[in-house]
């Protein structure tokens, strides 16, 4: 049914209700399935999803606000980035002795690589998915041929800030609770953020309003890399550089930005929700471990759920994502025939 | 359903007496009411649509016209009150003989013209070569509406001007086999004089055949001139109902609760000054696709005209001046930008009024980047105010009727601190009221040193410029200053040379 009617649903607004209460809500039924089947202390599991979740919040708000740039806005280099920033960030770090130095050559990898899908996205109209699809493969080859034969380790001092857990809370989801409030008052107090959702919801719009389509493109993408390359030097450090680092961030950075819900047409940005949504998948891993499932299940598992949630937001439609479906809708009864009466008021 | 043996009937109006008075009612509303969020849409509308008559429904944007169309079709169900058709109380299937032509086309733009027939008629469309058959109904059905139509049903829709996908949208909402009412929604707005006048005598051939037709217009006179009846909508109730017969236009203003002001004068511009201001914007022997050595020049605090027929370069300047990236296009001051394509280039549709007036103007406003919430506050409540947009800063854009969200629309392009606004067409389907208004806005705006220049399609609205651009085939054809403008005067220069059809 493609009745879209320019009325009163198209809009969305903070009368909708929250969208990101359902990832936080799917979080917590996992962690009470995961309680009662293992019976252990669920603080100690919390602590752990705490510790596990940030790596998958910093990549999936850069995800977040390429998906807010509008339709047909992906970055699906961000694994690519991550497994290369990882290897470059330790290589830096361990030349250098200094660990923020690692940090900052991690996030600029992350940016060069974007630079890359930027021009071609820009300059040369590819559409984004190609764009940066291909510009992962370039990072990606690059990975392969510092792989071999690499032996620096990650810095230690690093390492243990990481794991840093004053009474079970790790510091850095503080660090990346902050890093969140900072990227939701970027959305809302500055002009960029501003130019980013208008640019999201009519780009012709937006044009002609004077918004710099471009420069707000770029600006996105450029961010969204810096972020996977800040959690790609992390994420080595955490654990250690390897090609495969970041292959499990691609599906996963889209699903926590989806199902916290991120329009996926662009237009609405809900950071808090990839909290709750990145908490859900994490625990949901560590549930599926605790079944024994093997990691193809797993997959299919997050795929089926990414899928389901696409359902209920009604497949980019912008008539307000979940809260959608448990709300009467005014739809009136002789909409399912009016396709054929009067024909479709298709806004679109 | 064919109606291609029908007697070719004129324009003129029938005769009253044996008029469609005591024919039976098609669709009858009874004390239909309809809220939108916090907007009352309709308040308790009675009306009634009499086979083989034309009912004409006037009344300013936000009056409730549009939902009192969607309630009539079918297409929304009311709140309280009924709907009958035929006089029985209506059911999904009672409105297939219903049908609707809208003002903001709905036809599906990467489609061609035949499949947008399938999309809407599938059932009465063969289900095997249905393309060939809707190709040949609808190639049909615009021929006998517009003749010399040129339109292909192969033309995708978004390759077809305004003026065509129109005439596709009126053509579909014709194409069934039973007809019992057709609504026209702005029918006119983006059609020339000429379809204008085949359109008219096609629905009165239709109402010959017993069909009846509801035109929704803010042309009053057009209204007047075609309908049997006329039907006033006031604050969402219908307040008056009269034969056209013997209604004159102020009688119509009057009804619809406008103040009638005589055609009001903003303090005609002086033309005195012309010559002196200072220039901020020049075009110098412009030339590419659609121009042909247009040279132009708008002056300071000047509002400067582009008239014409439709698209004969007069968008192509506004793109120039908004984006000065050739070398024969100087601009000295930062522009703003008004689409008349409200819905594909204007609205923002997730955002409410506030967010969408202030998306220009917040650039000015911040500092270092940040904005500045208190200050873009109060720049909206000022325009909130100043054009009193219904609904106010909080409501969804979406919510507000097409008038109102043109209102937002203008006022974001002139809260911003813009020194040339470029105005593309956008007052098409703005009611009367809304539009003086806005003129008002133009003037007051100017009069402050802001540069203005406006492409109408309605000749009429070229009376409030300082100076007028007439174009034809992408050329100046003349330069009219003050006096001068008037729309016999371009509408003679526009067709001065045997103009071309289209």
């Amino acid at each position: 049914m493609n009745i879209r009617v320019a009325g009163p649903r198209s809009w969305s607004g903070p009368r909708n209700g929250a969208p990101w209460v359902w990832g936080f809500a799917a979080a917590a039924l996992v962690w009470l399935v995961i309680l009662v089947i293992s019976g252990q202390g669920g603080g100690q599991t919390v602590s752990l999803a705490l510790s596990l979740a940030p790596y998958l919040v910093i990549v999936g708000l850069g995800q977040m606000l390429v998906v807010t740039a509008g339709p047909g806005n992906i970055d699906v280099s961000v694994s690519s980035i991550i497994s290369l920033a990882g290897f470059v960030s330790v290589a830096a770090a361990s030349a250098t002795g200094s660990a923020a130095v690692g940090i900052l050559a991690g996030i600029g990898v992350g940016v060069l690589v974007a630079a890359v899908s930027t021009v071609a996205i820009l300059g040369l109209s590819v559409p984004p998915i190609i764009a940066t699809l291909a510009a992962g493969l370039v990072a990606s080859s690059i990975t392969l041929s510092t792989a071999n034969g690499f032996t620096a380790v990650p810095d230690a001092g690093l390492r243990a800030a990481l794991n840093l857990r004053p009474a079970g809370v790790p510091v850095l989801a503080l660090a990346i609770a902050v890093l969140t409030v900072l990227v939701a008052a970027l959305l809302r107090r500055t002009v960029y953020g501003r130019s980013l959702v208008a640019v999201g919801q009519n780009r012709r719009a937006a044009e002609r309003a004077g918004v710099p389509v471009a420069r707000v493109t770029a600006t996105t993408y450029l961010l969204s890399g810096a972020l996977a390359g800040l959690t790609g030097a992390l994420l080595a450090a955490y654990i250690a550089p390897s090609a495969d680092l970041g292959t499990r961030y691609l599906l996963d950075s889209v699903a926590v930005v989806v199902i916290g819900g991120t329009l996926i047409s662009g237009g609405r940005a809900v950071p808090v929700g990839v909290w709750g949504a990145a908490l859900f998948f994490i625990l949901l891993d560590g549930l599926v471990n605790l079944v024994g499932w093997s990691t193809a299940a797993q997959n299919l598992l997050k795929g089926g759920l990414v899928l389901f949630v696409l359902f209920l937001a009604g497949g980019g439609d912008r008539s307000g994502g979940l809260a959608s479906l448990f709300r009467r809708r005014p739809r009136p009864a002789a909409a399912t025939t009016t396709t054929t009466i009067t024909g479709d008021d298709t806004d679109g | 359903m064919h109606v291609d043996n029908l007697p070719a009937g004129g324009t003129a109006p029938p005769d009253t007496d044996t008029g469609p008075a005591g024919r039976p009612p098609v669709v009858t509303a009874r004390g239909v009411t309809k809220t939108y969020g916090r907007t009352r849409a309709l308040t308790g509308v009675d009306l009634e649509v009499r086979a083989g008559e034309v009912l004409g429904l006037v009344g300013h944007n936000g009056a409730g016209k549009s939902t009192l169309m969607r309630v009539l079709a079918g297409l929304e169900p009311c709140d309280a009150g009924t709907v009958l058709v035929h006089g029985a109380k209506a059911s999904a299937g009672d409105f297939r003989t219903v049908r609707m032509a809208y003002q903001e086309t709905s036809l599906c733009p990467d489609l061609t013209v035949a499949e947008n027939m399938w999309v809407s008629s599938r059932h009465c469309l063969p289900r095997l070569r249905w393309r060939r058959a809707a190709s040949d109904a609808v190639g049909r059905r615009l021929d006998e509406m517009f003749p010399g139509h040129g339109v292909s049903p192969r033309d995708r829709v978004e390759d077809l001007s305004l003026a065509r996908r129109q005439m596709v949208e009126i053509a579909r909402a014709c194409l069934v086999d039973r007809l019992d009412l057709l609504i026209l929604d702005e029918p006119t707005e983006s059609l020339g004089p000429d379809a204008a006048r085949s359109l008219y005598a096609y629905v009165r051939r239709l109402t010959e055949a017993g069909t009846a037709v509801l035109l929704i217009s803010h042309r009053i006179r057009e209204v007047l001139s075609v309908a049997d009846r006329v039907a006033v909508l006031r604050d969402g109730a219908v307040t008056a109902e009269r034969p056209a017969s013997g209604l004159s236009e102020p009688d119509v203003l009057g009804l619809m609760g406008a103040h009638v002001a005589a055609a009001p004068t903003f303090g005609a511009p002086a033309a005195a000054g012309t010559a002196a201001r200072e220039t901020v914007a020049e075009l110098l022997g412009a030339t590419g696709p659609g121009l042909r050595e247009v040279t132009l020049r708008v002056g300071r605090g000047e509002v400067v005209g582009l008239a014409g027929l439709a698209g004969q370069g007069q968008q192509e300047v506004l793109e120039r001046l908004w984006r000065p990236v050739r070398r024969d296009t100087t601009v000295g001051v930062s522009r703003a930008y008004v689409p008349g394509d409200r819905q594909r280039s204007g609205v923002l549709p997730l955002w409410s009024v506030g967010d969408n007036l202030i998306v220009t103007a917040l650039r000015g406003i911040a500092r270092r980047g940040l904005r500045r919430p208190a200050e873009e506050r109060a720049v909206v409540a000022d325009w909130v105010k100043r054009l009193s947009i219904r609904g106010g800063a909080e409501a969804g854009i979406t919510e507000l009727s097409g008038g109102n969200q043109q209102k937002v629309i203008v006022a974001r392009a002139f809260a911003s601190p813009a020194g040339l606004v470029l105005l593309d067409d956008p007052f098409r389907g703005v009611d009367v009221h809304t539009k003086t208004d806005l003129y008002g806005l133009i003037r007051q705006e100017a009069a402050k040193g802001r540069s203005v220049v406006w492409y109408s399609s309605e000749n009429a609205e070229m009376a409030h410029c300082d100076r007028v651009y007439v174009f034809r085939a992408g050329r100046v054809v003349a330069e009219l200053t003050g006096e001068e403008i008037s729309e016999e005067r371009i509408i003679g220069v526009s067709f001065a040379e045997k103009g071309e059809d289209d």
